[in-house]
């Protein structure tokens, strides 16, 4: 080809500038991990529609807006008032990808638990992070179908140095709550960041953490991945909330390794973004283990929110229970893919799907695709999906007892998504959750 | 207070009601009897405003009004309450928010301020005492994990709550014990006053020794066949269906 060479897309070419920076932050192990992501990024490119797993979720938009790099911002306490941000629990913040110590809420932990910036952990807790950071995330390493390349990893993986690391070791519970808070806010010029967060429950540990996404203004990019480690016998409850702007771009993935005897619980909210999509994976690597996934989320306007779920089943005796609902107006687009794999060595797999959307207008719409690769003969899979409107005889019970009918499909168009909410453990943050999908339904109507 | 006249209805080609009439004056209970298929959770769904029926020919007047005319919600507004056969599951609907919403709901519509926090609990507790629901059910979603016989007497309850004129409870026995059909019973006899009908629709006549009724009335392929006092409910027991069903064919 004749001509000069393409330009750089702005967040491939803001790596070169920034690579000093990234080099002072961890091993040198790691600036070859970011160097090789970075071509393997440029290798693969922006996905485009014929890539399967991008079908219905297009990132052109994202393609044609340049990007900065972000640093400096500073967000105001008292502006996080009435958001997550404001609630009053443990803590760790990060503003535009960085560490924002001024809006942390510390409190005492347990002995031994570290929960603090990725650069502090590289001081203090090397070896977990050489176990387990960029052990699991992207991986296609024995895994069974196809399509497994996931581009905005590896270029997450290129820029990683900002994050947060939560480590429990061995035994410990940890009663309260983790809250990693991860706010934005764009100027005139678009930025893009890349956090990166380390979940690590070893053996008969327990916690709950919650990772938020909290947009507070303008046009960015968020590009994070978030790693979990529950170990043999731990007891996991992860709470993430997506709630960036409505000019926003989100791409988020969770990788979940799951030993033996563990229990991981992931209530997945998604709120926010012009296109917002999150992959949640989990891989079950010992016997008896429980993984239960709620997923809720709402699309209004021109949205695009897309759920890619992967359940990895490569061990025996373990159950899954999956539901994800979705309530989508205005000309929102919905995606709901969920995979669930179960190897041959499975037996005694017990798996549930339910994924069910609600369209509130005709130009709303929702692609869904539950996807069950079987491999062991002895197991109990099922899924189900639906797309509809409110439920008849439920309208009529309501109306029935003297409730309008504008009043009682609004009370159950909230119930629809509500009910993931309820499952939520962490009360406080359960109730401004359902505050604040009642202000964008009440937006809406 | 509810005037039926030459009731018919249907769903799409085929005719359910074929011509009832029914009047229920305030103060009177009555039964409505029949076999399984007779029409009679028919003419109850007809009554609260459920979608899905025609009414091809006849009228119905609940306090002067024309009732047909009214969606489900401004007859509740009018004092009418129906007791679901099959009491509908709403996940994420907390009980308390729904009950509190639906009494506001009703007082709204009659012009009357809403109920205060206090004077609401207050109501509620007495009334879960009363049909002997366990308190916490309010803390879950509207009849969501019920057992069979907590939705029955949680229809009861609401009924108790919002106290309405006109009462029909569409097979509020099946599906209960003994125990529990003398605790509904008793929240319906409780209800019973010179101001306030209410209409029992059954199947067996195991209700009506504890909810006894001044009128039963014998419903057959969509006609009331035979009319009568609380007497009928006993020989209907003794006779079966089949044989009012031929006294009546053979009277026509």
């Amino acid at each position: 080809m004749i001509g000069a060479p393409e330009k750089a897309h702005s967040l491939v070419a803001a790596h070169a500038a920034l690579e000093p920076s990234l080099a002072a932050m961890g091993p040198a192990t790691l600036r070859e991990l970011r160097r090789n992501a970075l071509a393997e990024f440029v290798r693969l490119g922006f996905p485009g529609p014929k890539h399967e797993e991008w079908k219905y979720t297009h990132v052109r938009a994202l393609e044609e807006t340049e990007f900065a790099p972000a640093y400096g911002a500073k967000v105001d306490r008292n502006n996080l008032k009435g958001t997550v941000g404001g609630l009053a629990l443990f803590t760790l913040a990060f503003v535009n990808g960085e560490r924002a110590p001024e809006l942390d809420q510390p409190q005492a932990l347990p002995d031994g638990v570290f929960v603090g910036s990725l650069a502090d952990a590289f001081d203090r807790i090397p070896r977990i992070l050489e176990r387990f950071l960029a052990r699991q995330a992207g991986i296609a390493d024995g895994k069974l179908g196809s399509h497994l390349d996931m581009p905005f990893v590896r270029l997450n993986e290129a820029y990683m140095a900002e994050g947060a690391v939560v480590s429990v070791p061995s035994g410990v519970q940890v009663e309260a709550p983790i809250h990693l808070l991860f706010v934005s806010k764009a100027g005139a010029m678009p930025f893009a960041a890349h956090p990166r967060v380390l979940i690590v429950v070893e053996e008969g540990a327990s916690a709950t953490v919650i990772e938020s996404y909290l947009g507070h203004g303008g046009t960015y990019f968020t590009n994070c991945v978030t790693e979990v480690a529950v170990g043999q016998g731990a007891t996991l409850e992860h709470v993430r909330l997506q709630q960036e702007t409505l000019e926003a771009f989100h791409l988020g993935a969770t990788q979940v390794h799951q030993a033996g005897g563990s229990t991981y619980t992931s209530n997945a909210v998604s709120f926010g973004g012009r296109l917002a999509r999150h992959d949640l994976g989990v891989r079950i690597e010992g016997e008896r283990t429980e993984t239960l996934l709620n997923g809720a989320y709402v699309g209004m306007g021109d949205q695009l929110v897309d759920n890619h779920t992967r359940i990895d089943h490569a061990k025996p005796n373990c159950n899954s229970f999956e539901v994800y609902k979705g309530i989508l107006g205005g000309r929102a687009t919905g995606v709901f893919n969920g995979k669930i794999f179960v190897y041959q060595d499975a037996q005694k797999t017990d798996a549930k799907q339910t994924n069910q959307a609600l369209l509130l207008s005709r130009e709303a719409s929702v692609n869904t695709k539950p996807q069950l690769e079987i491999f062991a003969d002895d197991v109990k899979c099922t899924h189900g999906a639906t797309v509809g409107q409110i439920r008849e005889d439920a309208l009529f019970y309501l109306r029935s007892r003297g409730l309008g009918k504008a009043e009682a499909e609004a009370m159950l168009v909230f119930a629809f998504a509500a009910e993931v909410l309820e499952k939520i453990s962490v009360r406080a943050y359960a109730d401004l959750l359902e505050q604040t999908l009642f202000a964008k339904l009440e937006k809406e109507r | 207070m509810l005037q039926i006249k030459n009731l018919h209805a249907g769903v799409e080609d085929k005719a359910i009601l074929k011509g009832i009439d029914l009047t229920v004056n305030a103060g009177e209970v009555h039964a409505i009897m029949g076999p399984n298929g007779s029409g009679k959770s028919t003419l109850a769904s007809i009554l609260a405003g459920k979608s899905g029926y025609d009414v091809t020919k006849g009228t119905v007047r609940f306090q002067g009004k024309d009732l047909l005319d009214l969606g489900p919600e401004e007859r509740a507004g009018e004092g009418l309450f129906l007791a679901f056969q099959y009491p509908v599951e709403i996940p994420g609907v907390s009980s308390t928010y729904f009950l509190r919403a639906a009494i506001n709901a009703v007082r709204r519509y009659r012009g009357e301020p809403e109920m205060d926090a206090s004077t609401f609990m207050k109501l509620v507790r007495e009334k879960m005492e009363q049909l002997d629901l366990d308190p916490s059910l309010l803390n879950r979603s509207v009849n969501e994990g019920f057992s069979g016989g907590e939705k029955k007497r949680n229809e009861i309850f609401q009924l108790a709550v919002l106290q309405p004129k006109l009462a029909v409870l569409d097979e509020t026995d099946s599906g209960l014990d003994i125990d529990a059909l003398k605790v509904v019973a008793h929240g319906v006899n409780a209800l019973r006053s010179p101001e306030r009908a209410i209409v029992v629709v059954t199947h067996y006549q195991r209700l009506l020794n504890f909810i006894v009724p001044d009128f039963v009335h014998v419903l057959v392929d969509g006609r009331i066949v035979r009319s009568g006092g609380k007497e009928l409910a006993l020989e209907l027991e003794e006779r079966g269906y089949g044989e009012i069903e031929n006294v009546a064919g053979a009277g026509v």
